[in-house]
């Protein structure tokens, strides 16, 4: 809700990731979850990335805090404030998350420790890294969760299981804003969650990062969501993000052909579902990726688009299309 | 007998012998974190070729042992000869070549481990069956049974009934097989559980086919890369058992086990003597045979687990 | 607590059990009250009468089923005609040493077994295989037989430790020295089950999602693992690591009987021997009772400890 700003572009970049290529070995063969992905995230501004299940958006949130499994491997750099996170050891890496960078994963009740009280989990940052005491920090906790409105007295003494899913979803916001961090990625924060109590989580993680003034990766499948949301939007399709540009200009004039075809899916479009399913990511199409399912090909889509720079207001549109 | 949570997902746990046929779990897995990892790293599938070469020569020993060892396990040379050149492992009280012994011991001591682990994989893979295809009562019942079995303390249970029946290897394979079906009934029955919720033997069940027939062409297939693990590992635990019982005297003294033959030299002074040659060979073939069980079982194990993983 | 049924099954558990003992010298072969009174033992025509009628062997087997019990309830577990003593007093006697060597040991094993396994399974190293290796050997080896090269190499050879027994002259001093090398031996067996165990146990459950969220929050190696991947992967193997306890407890009879030490598995030895099943039928009861104890306390542990048992 960050529409009271001109334009994110008056911030300077915090965030850019360039050129990362992500991959998983196994035993099926490999696995090409994200290619060539480059992105920047601004300070104060909200940064969506929507695309189908399964197209790697979750996959670019782990690599950035090398939070992946041991048969990934990353390439590219991430660059936060001058250094480039994909290189760093664990050691630095354990500095900065929490701390810098915070994330929520996209499944709350199975992120939280099923056999430890909210309230501590919600603390251990505090401990980890300011080193404060447990009581000190516990009671920071219940700060923390009663502005989340789960401050009456008996929800900090629960546990996971004892809470709806939507509470443990705050606790898991509430775990990774405690310390302020300069950028949050949240992961499908309104995954499971009805339309009501999604837009209600959501309106409070917007509230408080806005109070501290910190960045916000959005991941969702939702295009309604990111576009009440986030200043701009990156749509991915396949591990490839297919067009970047500011939120107005994404639901206003939708360039890429597969950005067109998901927004006819949205209900008040007329729900026209994309034809074909979406491709293996062991080996993906020739060319470009959409091809099989594109409406408006031609020949030359049998070579692979570059992302290539469109005009517009923002200046900062972009598109990886042989139409443009 | 609380919840003991039964393997879930692609890096479950895998379950390890135990010297009296409950499941422990533990092996060597190189994966970190969710999703499939491509399974057993490189030097878990090393270790497990190892383990394999190490059984079938055990097994081979076991088939061929009169075309391979030097000479009858009970003719007599001289007594307490330490290993050399004529007895490559030395010679015993009696004078037997000590070769000779384990080449036969492991004849006696694989046929124990195999029968008391195939009726153990049988009994236990009936009751898990019935328990898990037929639900309800059946289900009480049986895994009820199987709480109590599993609580017995079964090698000194053995022990008194070895002591009054002064048995043959047959009976002692008998009396372990009928007490380790344990934990193969709990696995082989969470599986039945699945099975049986399964579409297709839904359809099956509505269509009218009999029990026995979707027990026989769609239940059974699917277990058996279940059970194969199992019945390895409970032939460890056979193995282990069988040893221990005849290290107290209650064996087969006309067949030489390796169990037997420690038992002989702790008992007829090889080990205040200090031969330790005596000992030392057929508690190595143990422990290295048992080993190659273990690592054989546990890559059958994750195997299953991977391949479960990715559908 | 403990819920109604699980609570009946573990008495139906113990009932069958204690029953089970009633019942196996009765359908064995041979004379029941040979069975009963145990082999070699001279009897004159008119005391085999007389016994027969003390052990009730006249009286209908229901009968007899019930003052077994009855005896089963004053502690009565028979007289063992080769000792020529009670055999709960006999019991007693041993058992206070087997516990002093097994118990001490058991919670070493446990302790150490759970906390190597952990860090093995959390990270491999070139350290932690060689160290698995090592354990993993000892798992596969009967305990009677590593003893048995403990008590060559070390005892024999070096004569560091006292060969057998468990004491000598009786001070505090002298029995620590005997029983230091079996106990090793006992905490090793110990220790290599319950690090099996646990090693697979993290290797499941540092795949977790809140292992990963524990790792984004900032937290660093084995603080993830001890302060939260540790007592996730503890709770689910408590109840077996219990079932594991008549096994390892069965492992120190063997043990003494290596290192002639007179508590209960020498009792067992020496009553096999002579065929004394009176001596042997009351250890195998008062084992059964300590393992369904065991599996018992570790299921009351269990609900204690796991919040979402307790909480229901
Ligand atoms: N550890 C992994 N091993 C193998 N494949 C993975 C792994 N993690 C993710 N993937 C694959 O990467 C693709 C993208 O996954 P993900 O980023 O979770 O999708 P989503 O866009 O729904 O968040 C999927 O096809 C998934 O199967
Ligand atoms: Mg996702």
């Amino acid at each position: 809700m960050n529409r009271h700003l001109p334009s994110s572009s008056y911030f300077r970049p915090l965030l850019c990731i360039d050129e990362m290529y992500v991959s998983f070995d196994t035993s099926l063969g490999r696995v090409k979850a994200a290619q060539n992905i480059c992105l920047e995230l601004h300070e104060r501004e909200t940064l969506a990335i929507v695309g189908e299940t399964g197209c790697g958006k979750s996959v670019i949130a782990s690599a950035i805090l090398q939070l992946l499994p041991s048969n990934a491997s990353v390439k590219g750099k991430a660059i936060f404030l001058g250094r480039d996170l994909l290189s760093l050891g664990e050691r630095e890496m354990a500095d900065i998350r929490g701390q810098e960078i915070a994330i929520i994963f996209q499944n709350p009740s199975l992120s939280l420790n099923p056999i430890m009280k909210v309230a501590e989990q919600v603390a251990e940052p505090l401990q980890i890294h300011r080193r404060l005491p447990r009581h000190r920090a516990i009671s920071k906790a219940e700060d923390m969760l009663s502005r989340f409105k789960l401050g009456d007295k008996a929800s900090p003494v629960m546990y996971p299981f004892q809470l709806s899913g939507g509470m443990n979803q705050r606790v898991m916001i509430a775990t990774s804003m405690i310390l302020s961090p300069k950028i949050l990625i949240a992961d499908e924060p309104s995954k499971g969650l009805d339309q009501s109590l999604a837009r209600q989580v959501m309106k409070e993680l917007a509230g408080i990062k806005d109070e501290i003034g910190a960045s916000l990766l959005l991941i969702t499948h939702d295009l309604l969501l990111a576009k009440e949301v986030s200043d701009r939007i990156a749509v991915m399709y396949c591990g490839e993000i297919v067009e970047a540009g500011s939120s107005a200009e994404i639901f206003d004039e939708p360039l890429h052909p597969y950005t067109k075809a998901l927004l006819n899916c949205l209900p008040e479009m007329g729900f026209k579902p994309i034809p074909g399913s979406s491709p293996s990511m062991i080996d993906p199409p020739e060319g470009c990726r959409f091809y099989p399912r594109c409406r408006e090909r031609l020949d030359r889509c049998l070579l692979s688009p570059k992302m290539i720079k469109v005009e517009s207001d923002d200046g900062d549109r972009e598109v990886r299309c042989w139409l443009y | 007998m609380a919840g003991i949570k039964p393997g879930s997902g692609p890096c479950a746990m895998s379950e390890c012998f135990c010297g009296d046929g409950k499941d422990v779990r533990g092996m060597e897995k190189e994966c970190d974190r969710p999703y499939h990892c491509p399974y057993g790293g490189i030097l878990f599938r090393k270790v497990s070729i190892i383990g394999l070469v190490l059984f079938s020569s055990f097994l081979l020993a076991a088939i061929f042992s009169s075309f391979l060892s030097p000479c009858d396990p009970w003719d007599r040379f001289e007594p307490y000869l330490p290993p050399g050149q004529d007895h490559i492992l030395g010679t015993n009280d009696l004078g037997q070549d000590i070769l000779s012994e384990l080449i036969y011991g492991s004849r006696v001591s694989l046929i124990v481990g195999f029968g008391a682990a195939l009726m153990a994989t049988t009994i236990g893979s009936s009751i898990g069956l019935l328990a898990g295809y037929f639900k309800g009562m059946a289900d009480e019942i049986l895994m009820g049974i199987t709480d109590i079995f599993l609580m017995i303390p079964q090698i000194p249970l053995i022990i008194v009934l070895a002591a009054f029946l002064r048995p043959s290897f047959w009976l002692i394979a008998l009396l372990m097989g009928s007490l380790w079906w344990t934990s193969t009934a709990r696995v082989v029955r969470s599986k039945a559980l699945q099975i049986r919720e399964m579409g297709y033997v839904q359809s099956k069940r509505s269509l009218g086919f009999s029990h026995l027939h979707i027990i026989v062409s769609d239940v059974l297939p699917n277990l058996s890369q279940l059970v194969m693990p199992k019945f390895l590992l409970s032939i460890a635990s056979a193995m282990i058992a069988e040893s221990s019982i005849s290290f107290l005297g209650l064996g087969d003294p006309s067949m030489k086990s390796w169990g037997m033959m420690i038992n002989f030299a702790f008992s007829r002074g090889g080990f205040i003597n200090g031969y330790w040659w005596w000992y030392m060979a057929p508690g190595l073939c143990i422990t290295i045979f048992v080993l190659s069980i273990v690592l054989i079982g546990s890559f059958l194990e994750e195997r299953d687990e991977s391949i479960m993983g990715q559908q | 607590m403990l819920s109604g049924k699980k609570a009946t099954r573990y008495a139906i558990a113990l009932f069958l059990i204690i029953s089970l003992n009633f019942f196996i010298p009765r359908s064995m072969p041979g004379d029941p009250l040979t069975n009963l009174l145990g082999e070699d033992i001279s009897l004159t025509a008119s005391s085999v009468q007389e016994l027969r009628e003390r052990m009730g062997l006249d009286r209908p087997l229901s009968q007899q089923f019930l003052d077994y019990w009855h005896d089963i309830l004053r502690f009565d577990l028979g007289y063992s005609f080769h000792l020529h003593r009670n055999v709960s007093d006999l019991i007693y006697d041993r058992m206070k040493w087997t516990l002093l060597l097994s118990l001490p040991a058991m919670v070493m094993g446990a302790i150490l077994g759970t906390l190597l396994g952990a860090r093995a399974g959390w990270k491999s190293s070139a350290l932690r295989r060689t160290q698995t290796g090592f354990i993993m050997a000892i798992y596969c080896a009967p305990p009677y037989f590593i003893s048995l090269i403990a008590l060559y190499l070390l005892s024999y050879k070096q004569g560091l430790f006292p060969l057998k027994g468990f004491y000598s002259t009786g001070s505090a001093l002298d029995i620590a020295h005997h029983l230091f090398l079996p106990s090793a031996m006992m905490t090793l067996f110990s220790l290599s089950r319950n690090y099996m165990i646990m090693k697979g146990s993290v290797l499941q459950e540092k795949g977790s999602l809140y292992a990963t969220f524990a790792r984004a929050k900032g937290l660093y190696d084995e603080q993830i693992l001890f302060r939260h991947v540790f007592k996730n992967a503890l709770l689910p193997i408590i109840t077996l690591l219990a079932l594991d306890f008549g096994f390892i407890l069965s492992g120190a009879l063997f043990i003494e009987i290596v290192f002639s030490m007179n508590g209960m598995g020498s009792l067992i030895y020496d009553a096999l021997l002579s065929r004394d099943y009176p001596v042997l039928q009351g250890s195998f009861l008062i084992i059964t009772i300590m393992v369904v104890s065991a599996n018992l306390l570790a299921d009351l542990l269990y609900s204690y400890l796991d919040p979402r048992v307790r909480w229901q």
